[in-house]
């Protein structure tokens, strides 16, 4: 089993559902996330677009934070999963200067490494990780890549247009996007301007990692 | 359709790694920096070895104390930090320095008792590991930094080269500063063989940055903008100071020292050298955190 996610991104609406359940299904703190949707606006009026983009851990085949971690605080599950012990992390953020898709945080509460486990402890009960559920338009497809018949293998197998997030870094991701595009997927294909902008402040903390 | 810009997105960290690091790569560099060139000269100039069997363990066990001190200090997890030891995972290169500079440790404590007691056959007998454990406990910070894929400018082997030119930077410019404080106890021969290794590494330090910073291809978009963060944007201060301090303004004067043999002007440059040396690591550092990943 090779569980993998893939997002349709002609469905995502950027309600942000799956980020607020993801918050509250793994206490994620503020200031920190696991799941995040950012928009990306494009173009002159009237030739505009916004798109909106899950962001998440892709749980690597090929993960540097794995091979960095000193101690396997980041480790492999049978199913695939790139999962976190928060027990025997020390908090060196090794992982953090590793993963090139900024998926990992320094929880500020237990002061470990955290980031998405595609939600691990639901998965071993049988249930479907919270974001998944929580999407009002099915965008997030989830699923066993190795078994032909499950519903993403069949939506790889349907779309060419299937993109991961720096194909040339060789991680081999093992979350997908169709219908998606540079702009959306490439963090410097856009401009990002900080302070406030339409919605919120997009901003860079200057210290976060360090004390 | 025009540019794209992004305009809603959570807050993201610009330096995870900060100054803290920066003194951990600095503070390795004079010990292991120390510890090479110590060894060099106790066997080329036996009759002045004194010098370098007093200093060696001194610089050596002070600096790589402060250097572990800030490694423990920069986890946020400090008091697990043994769990390196007894749940390693050796695809990491961070657990293998921290086993290696441990071992290098055991021998600074060996060679500083070998100078306590005089017995100077102990040093001797432990100079080829000894050797071997300072070269690695240099180079594997070049490791980690290889294995750091998020920031495309730390590549492996160059980052090693530059590591063992940063060592002979700081050895050659810290045993100069220590002959100077002492009252030039060197024979002068061999405070101008000091000179010009500080001289040749800074030279060859030097022109490894600009050759990758300016004329290497660079072949990612994320490269090239660390790059023009480093020497154009909020980093560029640290980068051309630790530029002129660590490799400029050294070779000048520890050139004119060894023309003219005043060597007053050797310990400004190496000093000068230390001081820069911490900039210029530090700016390499953080130059490449300032990029947004995702
Ligand atoms: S996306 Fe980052 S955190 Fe997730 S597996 Fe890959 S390297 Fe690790
Ligand atoms: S911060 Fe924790 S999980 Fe990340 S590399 Fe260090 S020990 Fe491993």
């Amino acid at each position: 089993m090779r569980l993998g996610f893939l997002v349709d991104l002609s469905r995502c609406m950027g309600c942000m559902a799956c980020a607020v359940s993801c918050k509250a299904e793994n206490n994620v703190p503020l200031h920190s996330w696991r799941l995040r949707v950012k928009y990306i606006d494009q173009g002159e009026f009237p030739e505009t677009k916004r798109h909106f983009v899950p962001l998440r851990c892709n749980h690597c085949d090929n993960a540097p934070c794995e091979r960095i971690c000193p101690v396997s605080a980041l480790h492999y599950l049978p199913n695939g999963i790139v999962n976190v012990d928060h027990e025997r992390c020390i908090g060196c953020a090794s992982c953090m200067m590793a993963c090139p898709y900024n998926a990992i945080y320094l929880d500020p509460i237990t002061n470990s490494a955290d980031k998405c486990t595609y939600c691990a402890h639901r998965i071993e009960v049988g249930m479907m990780p919270a974001c998944v559920v929580a999407c009002p338009t099915h965008a997030n497809i989830f699923g066993d890549l190795d078994d032909p018949e499950s519903e993403i293998s069949k939506y790889l197998q349907e779309h060419r247009d299937v993109m991961v997030r720096k194909p040339e870094l060789n991680t081999h991701p093992k979350h997908f996007y169709v219908r998606g595009s540079t702009v959306a997927l490439d963090p410097l294909a856009s401009e990002r301007p900080e302070g406030y902008t339409l919605f919120t402040d997009v901003e860079f903390l200057d210290h976060i990692g360090g004390h | 359709m025009l540019g794209a810009e992004v305009t809603f997105d959570v807050a993201l960290p610009k330096v995870v790694w900060g100054w803290l690091v920066s003194t951990n790569m600095w503070a390795k560099s004079i010990a292991t920096g120390t510890f090479l060139l110590g060894l060099y000269f106790i066997k080329k100039y036996p009759e002045q070895d004194n010098f370098f069997r007093k200093w060696l363990p001194i610089l050596g066990i002070i600096f790589i104390g402060i250097t572990l001190l800030v490694t423990v200090l920069d986890l946020h997890h400090m008091f697990r930090f043994w769990k390196i030891f007894v749940f390693a995972h050796f695809t990491s290169a961070v657990t293998l320095g921290a086993w290696v500079v441990s071992a290098f440790v055991i021998v600074l404590l060996i060679a500083f008792w070998s100078w306590v007691t005089g017995n100077k056959k102990l040093l001797d007998r432990i100079m080829i590991p000894g050797f071997i454990l300072a070269f690695f406990s240099t180079i594997y910070t070049a490791g980690i930094m290889g294995e750091a894929t998020a920031r495309e400018v730390w590549v492996f082997p160059a980052e090693m080269i530059s590591m063992l030119l940063s060592a002979m930077i700081a050895g050659s410019a810290a045993y100069l500063v220590v002959d100077a404080i002492y009252g030039n106890v060197l024979k002068e021969e061999i405070r101008r063989e000091l000179g010009y290794i500080l001289f040749g590494s800074a030279g060859l330090a030097a022109a490894m940055f600009i050759g990758e910073l300016f004329f290497a291809k660079i072949h990612s978009e994320f490269a090239y903008k660390t790059i023009e963060i480093l020497a154009f944007g909020d980093v560029a201060p640290f980068f051309w100071g630790g530029m002129f301090l660590t490799f400029i303004i050294p070779m000048v004067l520890v050139g004119i020292a060894n023309e003219n043999k005043k060597y007053q002007y050797a310990f400004l440059g190496a000093l000068s050298a230390i001081v820069g040396l911490w900039l210029i690591k530090h700016a390499w550092l953080i130059a490449p955190q300032y990029l947004p990943l995702s």
